[in-house]
């Protein structure tokens, strides 16, 4: 697996480097547009997990790159672990990037004095630490899922296909049950267990619930990522290529 | 068979506009086997089923005694660093420059010898900064086999790797896999078009039509034992009458200007009918009158 991975890498090195220079201006366009600095690790958290898992898929179809890949001492099974790995590298390489420029951008800012809400938004406060590890955190999450739902797809039918057919899974994965659940009147409480999730979301405020509230999204965006990587190795073990 | 590096038996995979049906190929050490075919009959569909790229749908095969399709599995992947592979066009991420592709191999392959990746690359006048998409064609062939002769392969899987080259380029490559199948335990089995290539190195001709294989015959006896008589249409009644040729193997291609008829042994029909010339057999000229040439 350790081949695969340090090939994803490589392959990837160029784009990823172009990314980290993209992400961070749109970072902090979003950052400044938003006035706090909490949407930046969070924006290139995201965006760092979706980009790698669509970026990645897309070079296995270049030159029959993926079809030769097998002819290297690999197995499908080293292909596909060495996917996520770098899924994860990469996503976690932004989550760093992000928090870093956040940090930076708030030194800047202090250091600089800037007037107005921009000034005042950007201004050191310790409090904002612990807030901004949980933003990232959850977004850590939403780019999980997303790359755990795209992934298997691009292993199954190829990048050319899973991408015909990825905004119609991504609405009725992701739109469809938010509609039918708002339309329902299910979300003004007609949920079994709203009230848990209620007191889960004001437990963030203590500095414990903070913690766990950033454990159990790590959690669960392992288990998501583990639960694709078992799926994509099933799927792609039957690929025809 | 002890000595195969690569074995297949009734290999048989179907789609719905082609089928391989039972395909038969080995090649042995110190060997080089070229795979020869029309477009479309199969050649690299078979190296793909060899590789174990696909699953197949009846026969069995190996490389370097692991079943094909463990290949691609945890147990039989490592087997693979002893397989040079190369498409016939370049199968890499084309944003990669020539050096990136050393890093990747150097990454994939435990045997992989920089030192000689890159004494290639300069002997194939190969810009280390390029990218492969800004590689030509020939070029682009020409990193592929600089990989596949740099980590210390026993194995050389060839589809078309010639195909691009210029023929001083050629020539270069044709030494360097001599060299390559001079050291013990080592084979290549190579598809080719480009059959005066095959006539030089190869030892053997596999040709393969509509997914069956049609001849496995050693070269020699189709360059140097075999001939083609050019007839006049009187003369294959003549040849036919003489039972020289039995009626079964008397192959023949109708042209412009007469018959050629396929000669097993050219020494032996030019002493029989001196007044027939008859010509050296190439590899094209056997699998033209196999394929193409009537039975009569």
């Amino acid at each position: 697996m350790k081949r695969a991975f340090l090939l994803e890498m490589t392959i990837f090195r160029d784009y990823a480097r172009q990314l980290v220079g993209l992400g961070l201006l749109v970072s902090l366009c979003i950052g400044l547009g938003m006035q706090t600095p909490l949407a930046m690790p969070a924006t290139l958290t995201c965006m760092f997990f979706m980009m790698s898992a669509m970026g990645l898929a897309a070079y296995d179809q270049l030159n029959h790159w993926e079809l030769f890949r097998l002819t290297l001492p690999l197995s499908r099974r080293d292909v596909v672990l060495g996917r996520y790995a770098a899924i994860v590298t990469f996503g976690l390489l932004g989550m760093a990037v992000g928090l870093v420029a956040a940090l930076a951008a708030t030194a800047v800012v202090s250091a600089v004095g800037l007037p107005g809400e921009v000034g005042e938004a950007f201004a050191f406060d310790p409090g904002m630490l612990s807030v901004m590890a949980v933003v990232t955190c959850f977004t850590l999450l939403i780019g999980a899922v997303v790359a755990s739902v795209v992934t298997p797809l691009y292993f199954r039918l190829g990048q050319t296909r899973a991408t015909q057919i990825l905004p119609t899974v991504i609405v009725l994965l992701f739109v469809v049950p938010v509609v039918v659940l708002g339309n329902s009147g299910m979300l003004d409480g007609g949920i079994p267990g709203m009230e848990l999730v209620s007191a889960a979301l004001e437990a963030l405020d203590t500095p414990t619930g903070m913690v766990v509230g950033c454990v159990v999204l790590i959690a669960l965006s392992s288990v998501a990522l583990a639960i694709s990587a078992a799926i994509s190795l099933k799927l792609y073990e039957r690929r025809e290529l | 068979m002890s000595g195969s590096l690569i074995e297949a038996r009734g290999l048989a995979k179907h789609y719905s506009a082609f089928s391989l049906e039972g395909v038969d190929l080995t090649v042995n050490e110190g060997e080089v086997v070229g795979f020869i075919g029309q477009n479309g009959a199969g050649k690299s569909t078979t190296i793909k089923a060899l590789l174990g790229l696909f699953p197949t749908d009846g026969g069995a095969s190996s490389v370097l005694g692991v079943p094909s399709d463990e290949l691609s599995r945890a147990s039989g992947a490592a087997t693979k660093e002893q397989v040079g592979v190369v498409f016939d066009a370049i199968s890499l991420p084309e944003h990669l420059k020539v050096a990136d592709v050393g890093r990747i191999y150097q990454r994939t392959y435990a045997t992989w010898d920089a030192h000689r990746f890159g004494r290639l690359v300069d002997e194939f006048g190969l810009d280390t900064k390029k990218t492969v998409k800004s590689l030509s064609r020939g070029m682009g062939m020409k990193l592929s086999l600089a990989c596949a002769l740099a980590h210390d392969a026993r194995l050389l899987i060839l589809d078309e790797a010639t195909a691009g080259l210029d023929p001083m380029a050629r020539d270069e490559v044709l030494d360097l896999l001599r060299d390559f199948v001079a050291e013990p335990g080592r084979a290549i089995l190579m598809s080719s078009h480009i059959t005066s290539d095959l006539e030089r190195i190869a030892d053997r001709i596999v040709c393969i039509d509509a997914g069956r294989i049609v001849f496995d015959l050693p070269k020699d006896v189709i360059t140097d034992e075999m001939g083609v008589a050019r007839c006049r249409v009187a003369d294959l009644e003549k040849i036919a009458d003489a039972g020289v040729v039995p009626d079964a193997e008397l192959r023949y291609l109708h042209h412009d200007y007469g018959i050629d008829v396929l000669v097993p042994d050219r020494f032996a029909f030019a002493e029989n009918f001196p007044e027939i010339p008859v010509d050296r057999m190439t590899i094209d000229d056997y699998m033209t009158l196999t394929l193409k040439g009537g039975v009569r």
